[in-house]
């Protein structure tokens, strides 16, 4: 049996984020209200109470207006002693009349601040916590911890080991949600626990030597299908945030404890290891309800929830833990090159769609079985990309680590019937007719071999006017190298002495969001048997092609990366596509010729660009 | 009429809701009916509740329990 880890978090908001607004409507503001302050701490007793009834530990995140309630801080120190809870420290709950007094704000998110506020908060939030306790926390975290904060966190108070640090695919898809109001731009990280490096938060370390010193965790634990073409915010193991998809039946909640089921299954890509995280801020439970759902139903949901966890719990198929005991558990566990995967299956629209998820200190990767095994989401950690937020930065907003390819945000192979959108796939064509293996609908099968992970998907049938054919696919995925081997060979066809033509090719692109960057001063280069072509991004529609291609690249100077593709069997040509203004995208590729029982190798390859 | 306010629960307009927008509604109480600020929908609650009934037509495993995840 493999290890499913839970982490049950609580934090004394006293001012909730929503809270306000909704108990408060028709109210002139005031988040000294004592009506508000008396419910938030009640809400945490009873969260408290539930988990302890199950016999869970909790970690107790304080927020800094709880560090000015005596009640909050000594209902800490009774549980930690009672129960074993872990009392930890939260850079979320900033809002208090304290707070806003003293720094003259309203301003409420650690990585938002301008980096000079960042270090005097996080000093005076720690300071306030060592007064109350007479220690400092292991534990800590936001809904994003900027690396910047991390950093100074990790320096000045060591005792720091673990830490929330990004919400799973939390960024302009939330955004528009919240009638674009909600700024939790986070998208590209990783959706289970890892060590971040020290230049991002989102990519992962690739040794001691960039180690941030600390374990990050995820805020939930979110449905990895769901998400990544939803709201971040109604998928997750948050009871309420199934109540805010409409994803119950009466007062059921089936789809949140398969949510829970499958996060366990994880285990068979991870080496026996499965993780979970809960982490509901009180003002998801408060008395006036939260939107549709009345406040009987917000608290039933989160009894089920843990409840459910209870009952795993009792099987012995899940070990509670709090946050400081899972950093250590990880620390002597996980390696920093160790691949996080998921082929995570549809387990709401009854599609049996699949994604895979790749995530090492290289890359973050999806497959979309629904598309031939194509390359839908590519975010390339090789760069370690240091990208500082908050005011007085570049980014006061902008927390994503960039992608070369996300086909939801930059179309993928359905364009609006001109240009190309961003996709990784292959094409194959016979006789002036062409496929896209984006249409050849499939499903996956994962092993291990050594340091590999390898998919291998279900063979895909071709159908021209005077050819069938079935092509088989594998993906082959090498820890920390930055490499995506894929190899293609027809395992049957109709007339098997036909040839078809093969095009594996990447359109791709940059940016953390929907809407098109500027592409100037990406390089294309073919590298031939004796020939070398370039091209210089100015949206002039241009190609390249050179013979006995060694390598096709692009370099992406403003993320500093490179990608390239290369052959590794087979005889290739290569090509480099520019795009132009209505189709702000590259294209790289290589193509060969196929014959029945052939099979050929190509490399994706992603390397830091300094 | 006087201002709009929230109702007995504070319901989010179900064409937005569909288009994946949270968008609270208001209530106007001369009228018994709730609108929306952002587009046009009005309803009273009881097509509120069955719209939002509706917009669950996406979510064909709502009540199953899933035991397969390969």
């Amino acid at each position: 049996m493999g290890k499913f880890i839970l982490n049950i978090i609580h934090r004394p908001e006293m001012v909730p984020e929503y809270a306000e607004k909704v108990t408060g409507q028709g109210k002139k503001q005031d988040i000294s209200r004592k009506s508000l302050l008396t419910e938030s701490l009640d809400i945490f007793k009873l969260q408290q109470q539930i988990a302890h009834e199950h016999g869970f530990r909790t970690t107790i995140q304080m927020t800094y207006a709880s560090l000015f309630n005596d009640e909050a801080i000594q209902l800490a120190k009774q549980h930690h002693q009672q129960f074993g809870d872990e009392i930890a420290l939260t850079l979320l709950g900033l809002p208090c009349k304290q707070f806003q007094e003293k720094y003259k704000t309203k301003d409420f998110c650690i990585w938002m601040f301008s980096a000079e506020d960042k270090r005097s908060i996080i000093d005076d939030v720690f300071g306030r916590f060592h007064e109350s306790f007479g220690f400092f926390p292991e534990s800590t975290g936001s809904y994003y911890l900027d690396i910047d904060s991390i950093n100074y966190i990790k320096q000045r108070y060591p005792t720091v080991k673990c830490a929330v640090a990004t919400c799973w695919e939390e960024g302009p898809k939330a955004y528009r949600t919240t009638n674009n109001s909600w700024y939790t731009l986070l998208d590209g990280g990783p959706w289970n626990p890892w060590i971040p490096s020290t230049a991002n938060t989102h990519a992962p370390a690739s040794g001691p030597a960039d180690d941030s010193g600390i374990v990050a965790i995820p805020h939930l634990s979110r449905d990895l299908l769901a998400c990544f073409d939803g709201n971040g915010s109604n998928f997750g193991t948050h009871p309420q945030n199934v109540l805010r998809g409409m994803i119950y039946s009466g007062d059921q909640f089936p789809y949140l404890f398969n949510l829970i089921d499958q996060y366990k299954a994880l285990e068979k890509y991870n080496r026996g290891y499965s993780y979970n995280m809960m982490f509901v801020g009180p003002g998801w439970m408060n008395k006036m309800g939260r939107w549709e759902a009345p406040y009987e139903l917000l608290v039933k949901s989160y009894r089920d929830g843990l409840a459910y966890y209870a009952e795993l719990k009792k099987k012995g198929e899940i070990e509670d833990m709090t946050m400081a005991q899972f950093a250590d558990w990880f620390r002597a566990n996980k390696t920093y090159t160790e691949p996080c995967c998921a082929l995570w299956k549809d387990i709401l629209y009854g599609s049996q769609k699949q994604l895979f998820w790749y995530c090492d200190p290289y890359m973050r990767a999806c497959l979309d079985m629904n598309q031939g095994g194509a390359l839908v989401d590519l975010r390339p950690y090789v760069a370690k990309l240091h990208w500082p937020v908050g005011i007085g930065t570049a980014h006061v907003h902008d927390a994503s680590y960039p992608f070369l390819v996300q086909s939801m945000y930059r179309a993928g192979y359905f364009t609006h019937y001109v240009g190309e959108g961003a996709i990784k796939s292959c094409k194959l064509s016979y006789e002036g007719e062409e496929a896209d293996l984006c249409l050849c609908r499939t499903k996956a099968r994962y092993s291990e071999k050594g340091n590999a992970r390898i998919l291998t998907l279900d063979p895909v049938e071709i159908e021209f006017g005077t050819l069938k054919l079935k092509l088989v696919s594998t993906f082959t995925f090498v820890e920390a190298t930055g490499e995506i081997t894929i190899s293609r060979m027809i395992s049957a066809m109709s007339r098997p002495d036909a040839v078809v033509h093969l095009n594996e090719y990447l359109t791709a692109c940059y940016g953390t969001t929907e809407y098109p960057e500027d592409m100037t001063g990406i390089v294309l280069k073919g590298t031939g048997r004796d020939a070398t072509k370039e091209i210089a991004y100015k949206y002039k529609c241009r190609e390249e092609t050179v013979a006995g291609a060694r390598r096709v690249e692009a370099l992406v100077p403003q993320i500093h990366t490179r990608v390239a593709m290369l052959p590794l069997q087979g005889e290739f040509e290569g090509y480099i596509r520019e795009g132009y203004a209505f189709s702000p995208m590259f294209t790289l590729g290589l193509t060969s010729n196929l014959s029945n029982n052939q099979e050929i190798i190509t490399c994706l390859k992603l390397e830091k660009a300094d | 009429m006087s201002q709009a306010g929230k109702g007995r629960l504070n319901y989010r307009c179900p064409a937005c809701f569909i288009r994946e927008l949270d968008i609270d509604m208001f209530y106007d109480k001369d009228k018994a009916e709730y609108y929306c600020l952002r587009c046009p929908f009005t309803g009273t609650e009881e097509e509120v509740k069955k719209l939002n009934q509706m917009a669950r037509f996406r979510y064909k495993c709502l009540k199953q329990r899933i035991t397969n995840f390969d």
